[in-house]
């Protein structure tokens, strides 16, 4: 099937297109997102080797990592349609013929394009500079660093429809999820498992978000020091992949919806600001 | 007088912006939620190290839970200023007070302030549920001092830092100013080395030199240091005053910088007419 015969690819690629050019158009930007991500983990880091366990400092390496997408899914896929709305650029994405699913995954595979730089700059820096003892297993480290990603942008995707309905607030729940999110998936220490300082209750909520089990499934992938395993590996993995396809099926049903009652009351390019 | 009036007014413009999109308790609640997990998360970092190394102190726990919670408090409002302009000039805000006489350093100040007294509501609210959840949590007694003296020293610290906080925003601003594209990523760039460089979660001393001595007289670890004089057992009245002597010192040296360098941007944007340039 050729590429320019198929509108839904045709769009997915259009949009990747756009989103990977703002970033490698301008190559500063890469130094400019890796500074946060980078700054947290190296603290996270120090706090391990100052206070007793630099074997875990692995831990806010990938932390760091994995932070630069998470921030990617909640500014710039999920309130990515209310921003679009407020300057017009919805109402094209309604009006014309292109997919709407096939735009969201087109800014996802976008945004992982355009954060992997500055992800993989964090992991680079991280390692050279404190070289934390790690075992990875390749291929298992390479599938679940992609489920996890997928089931994550799907999540970003569902959200999107969330914050279309929603408007004016998305900044401040962007602002207001980022922190308790990264917290209970334990994006910097084990949130989930043996050595969780959570209670039970708390490890069983946190693993209904895609990022809890990713990273539990990284750090297991990633040969760290841990003893006792939250769940086997691929259980982890195919958990991510289901959360992945739940989370597609229900953004595009939730978008469906929104069109479609947006178009009935007239508010589809109603601007909220 | 007119000075005085245009920074309250900036106070309730501030104010508004931050808490006006909802109901003030949900507005309120929302921006808790993020220092106060920010809080814990720190926390549970050093609780998952230090148990596995079988080395854990409640004192060090302290140490960092102060630290955390104090960090998103300057990381809060210090980029205020960087804030008021790359979103007032979008909003076209910013120039409307630029051409009123005078305006744009009480502007800058207002908005500061009200951020000062909001981040410093949220910060004390995330301060006292995480040291009951982290207690509870970690199962263990984290040994503040809780007085009416401590607390007053803890808020005069905060005050004192505000001189910092506003001259690094101020030194934010004149780039801003100029800036039309990288200038909302800066804070956070700023935020994660404040991280880093005030004391917030380790001891400086473990940075290698010279940053660490650079690090060990920026104004904002002596803050740091004078707080937690103030707030955990074990501290003293002389090592607090010390510090704050010196938070105030490396405070009134960045005001200085920092208004010299905003002064020198605003004639020289004034000049060049990109005061309400919005793209490159």
């Amino acid at each position: 099937m050729k590429l320019h015969s198929n509108p839904w690819l045709r769009t997915a690629y259009a949009r990747l297109w756009v989103r990977a050019k703002s970033i490698y158009g301008e190559p500063l930007w890469v130094a400019v997102n890796v500074g946060f991500p980078f700054f947290t983990s190296f603290s996270f880091t120090m706090v391990y080797r100052a206070y007793g366990l630099g074997a875990y400092a692995g831990f806010a390496i990938l932390g760091g990592v994995m932070i630069s997408f998470w921030g990617n899914v909640l500014w710039s896929m999920a309130s990515q349609f209310n921003w679009d709305k407020q300057v017009g650029l919805f109402e094209i994405y309604i009006s014309s013929p292109a997919p709407i699913t096939a735009i969201l995954v087109g800014m996802s595979l976008g945004g992982i394009l355009g954060t992997a730089p500055s992800a993989a700059m964090v992991a680079i820096l991280g390692w050279v500079i404190f070289a934390p003892p790690i075992h990875p297993f390749w291929p298992a480290v390479v599938l679940v660093f992609s489920l996890t990603l997928a089931s994550l942008y799907a999540m970003g995707m569902a959200l999107s429809s969330l914050y279309l309905a929603y408007g004016r607030e998305a900044d401040s729940v962007n602002e207001a999820l980022h922190e308790p999110v990264s917290l209970i998936s334990g994006v910097y220490f084990p949130s989930v498992g043996g050595i969780s300082p959570f209670p039970f209750a708390v490890q069983a909520a946190a693993s209904l978000v895609p990022l809890t089990i990713g990273m539990d499934a990284l750090r297991q992938s990633l040969g760290f020091p841990i003893k006792v395993a939250f769940i086997p590996l691929y259980i982890e993995a195919l958990i991510l992949a289901l959360m992945a396809l739940i989370l597609l099926l229900a953004s595009s049903r939730a978008l469906r919806f929104l069109e479609n009652k947006g178009r009935r009351t007239g508010s589809i390019a109603v601007r909220q600001r | 007088m007119s000075v005085l009036r245009s920074i309250v007014a900036s106070v309730r413009v501030g104010w508004y912006r931050e808490f006006n999109w909802t109901n003030p308790l949900l507005g309120f609640s929302m921006r808790t939620v993020g220092p106060l997990a920010g809080v814990i998360a720190a926390s549970s970092v050093y609780f998952v190290g230090s148990s596995a190394a079988r080395s854990f102190s409640p004192s060090q726990l302290a140490f960092i839970l102060i630290g955390a919670a104090l960090y998103t408090h300057v990381a809060a409002y210090s980029w205020v200023p960087t804030l008021a302009i790359a979103e007032g000039k979008w909003t076209y805000v910013f120039p409307q007070v630029f051409i009123s006489p005078h305006s744009s350093l009480p502007y800058l100040t207002g908005r500061t302030l009200a951020s000062f007294f909001s981040s410093t509501l949220t910060v004390i609210v995330s301060l006292v549920l995480s040291f009951f959840i982290l207690s509870s949590v970690f199962n263990t007694s984290i040994p503040f001092t809780v007085t009416p003296l401590s607390v007053t020293l803890l808020f005069f610290a905060m005050l004192v830092n505000i001189l910092a906080a506003f001259g690094l925003g101020l030194l934010l601003s004149a780039y801003a100013l100029f800036a039309t594209k990288f200038e909302w990523a800066l804070p956070t760039y700023v935020a994660g080395l404040l991280m880093v460089f005030s004391e917030a979660l380790f001891p400086v001393s473990f940075l290698p030199h010279p940053v660490s001595d650079v690090a060990n007289v920026l104004p904002f670890t002596e803050f740091m240091r004078a707080s937690r004089q103030a707030m955990i057992q074990g501290g003293d009245v002389y090592s607090y005053f010390s510090y704050i002597g010196l938070a105030t010192l490396g405070g009134v040296i960045l005001l200085a910088m920092g208004f010299l360098a905003f002064r020198y941007a605003e004639n020289r944007a004034r000049r060049l007419g990109v005061i309400d340039k919005k793209t490159a």
